[in-house]
């Protein structure tokens, strides 16, 4: 038997560990969280070198843009580029802040309420892995962030933080098939889920039939998550399929941010009295 | 024991590697998975308690960088390692292209059990074309890295091995 045992003992130890894998998934499949010891360590001992390689890349990619720059081009269409960009996000700003004062809610407020709230922070790893869409931040427990926070950009939505240690914190990206934004038309109210998939990229999800949802709609938060502050952009829609049988419509999205492209971001502190009551 | 130093240090390096460099790789949403090629590389190669050890802590680091799930990476990869040992028994990869096959192979067992477990568990989501499509791209990036990791490690692990045999004459 203990020869037996001997001679297998790779293939037993290898059976061990998928089980040791499947009781840490575990908790997960009820909703719970497992506190992770392991994690922070990994995470502290990276960081540093994650940092450096990061910030050495940032760099590089600085000096050919500043090279760049000489012929004078390619400054010029990225700055025209990033003014484009700016004022879309104004003008969906605008237009929900329009809308919205149709209704008589004070978005003024609300954005005062969480802007002195937020923080920096920077990017300083990306997901290891294709089937995930994380980013790892330098801001952590010690400079108030928790568990569950919005993290988003001048642009819109990023993510929603799902991990922290001390010093940093995982984020969970809008593009990862597990992670969830309410969202909603902003011409037509409509409501669903925006998540991504693995199928087509960011879809909505749960939009009943009967929605009026057309493709180039902006789609901003609800706010009604209780994580990411109302009227932030999302994306637009960029394919609205209604299958012939089904509750649902099916919703592809082009997103305002490409969330893996990031280097700098805001992390809400807090959700915004409206929203907690 | 210097071998297993040597793939500790190899496995550290492509975490690093894989959440950071390797995202300047215009492949979209794709990190070439040089954890994969590893842990069948271990699979097959270096098939000890420590590599299966090691292979779960590879699979536990990707998590902790990566998944919004622990655990996930860590029982993919340990399959994966099951695959490749228990293959390693029926045939022997001596060519680029064997191992760029078996790496493919490996890459489609951890993304079947990777949405095995999602569907199971965690999503209420169905998986269709798309989700083929997108393990398939993930298994060919997979395979066409390993002939060149699969060389480089085998010439680590023959360096490590003869500095120790004159050693052990001793």
């Amino acid at each position: 038997m203990l020869s037996f045992l001997r001679r297998n003992q790779v293939l037993f130890s290898a059976f061990l560990s998928v089980l040791v894998s499947l009781y840490i998934i575990a908790p997960a499949a009820k909703g719970q969280h497992r506190s992770d010891p392991i994690g922070p360590l990994l995470i502290a001992v990276m960081r540093p070198l994650q940092s450096g390689i990061q910030a050495s890349v940032i760099g590089i990619r600085e000096f050919f843009m500043n090279y760049a720059a000489l012929r004078g081009v390619a400054t010029e269409n990225d700055r025209l580029k990033t003014r484009v960009r700016e004022l879309e996000g104004e003008k969906s700003r605008l237009l929900e802040e329009e809308a919205t004062n149709k209704r008589l809610r004070e978005l003024m407020e609300f954005r005062s309420e969480w802007a002195p709230k937020s923080m920096t922070a920077s990017v300083i790893a990306n997901s290891a892995s294709a089937y995930f869409h994380s980013l790892i931040i330098d801001k952590g427990k010690n400079d108030g962030v928790e568990r569950g926070m919005a993290v988003i950009s001048a642009l819109g939505v990023v993510g929603q933080v799902v991990a922290v240690t001390s010093r940093n914190a995982k984020v969970l990206l809008v593009t990862d098939p597990h992670s969830g934004v309410d969202a909603m038309d902003q011409r037509s109210r409509g409501r669903g889920i925006v998540s991504g998939s693995l199928e087509n990229g960011p879809v909505m999800k749960y939009v009943k039939r009967s929605e009026d949802l057309k493709e180039g709609d902006r789609l901003v938060t609800s706010g009604l998550d209780g994580v990411f502050p109302k009227g932030l952009m999302i994306g637009t829609i960029s394919k609205v399929n209604k299958k012939s049988v089904g509750l649902f419509q099916y919703i592809e999205v082009s997103l305002a941010v490409d969330p893996e492209r990031v280097e700098e971001v805001l992390v809400v502190r807090g959700v915004p009295p409206e929203i907690k009551d | 024991m210097k071998v297993s130093l040597l793939f500790l240090a190899v496995g550290f390096v492509l975490v690093l590697l894989q959440t950071t460099l390797l995202h300047l790789v215009p492949f979209g949403p794709f990190v070439p998975d040089l954890a994969l090629v590893l842990c069948v590389y271990l699979g097959l190669n270096h098939p000890t308690v420590g590599a299966v050890i090691g292979t779960f802590m590879l699979g536990y680091s990707v998590d902790v960088f990566s998944s919004p799930v622990l655990g996930l990476n860590a029982f993919a990869l340990s399959l994966v390692f099951i695959t490749a040992y228990l293959s390693s028994r029926a045939i022997w990869v001596h060519s680029p292209l064997l191992s760029a096959s078996v790496v493919f192979l490996a890459s489609w067992v951890k993304g079947a059990s990777l949405m095995l477990v999602w569907a199971t568990f965690l999503t209420m989501d169905r998986y269709g074309f798309g989700t083929v499509k997108y393990i398939l791209i993930d298994a060919l990036l997979a395979a066409v890295l390993a002939p060149a990791l699969f060389a480089l490690l085998n010439r680590g692990q023959n360096y490590l091995e003869r500095v120790r045999m004159p050693e052990e004459m001793e």
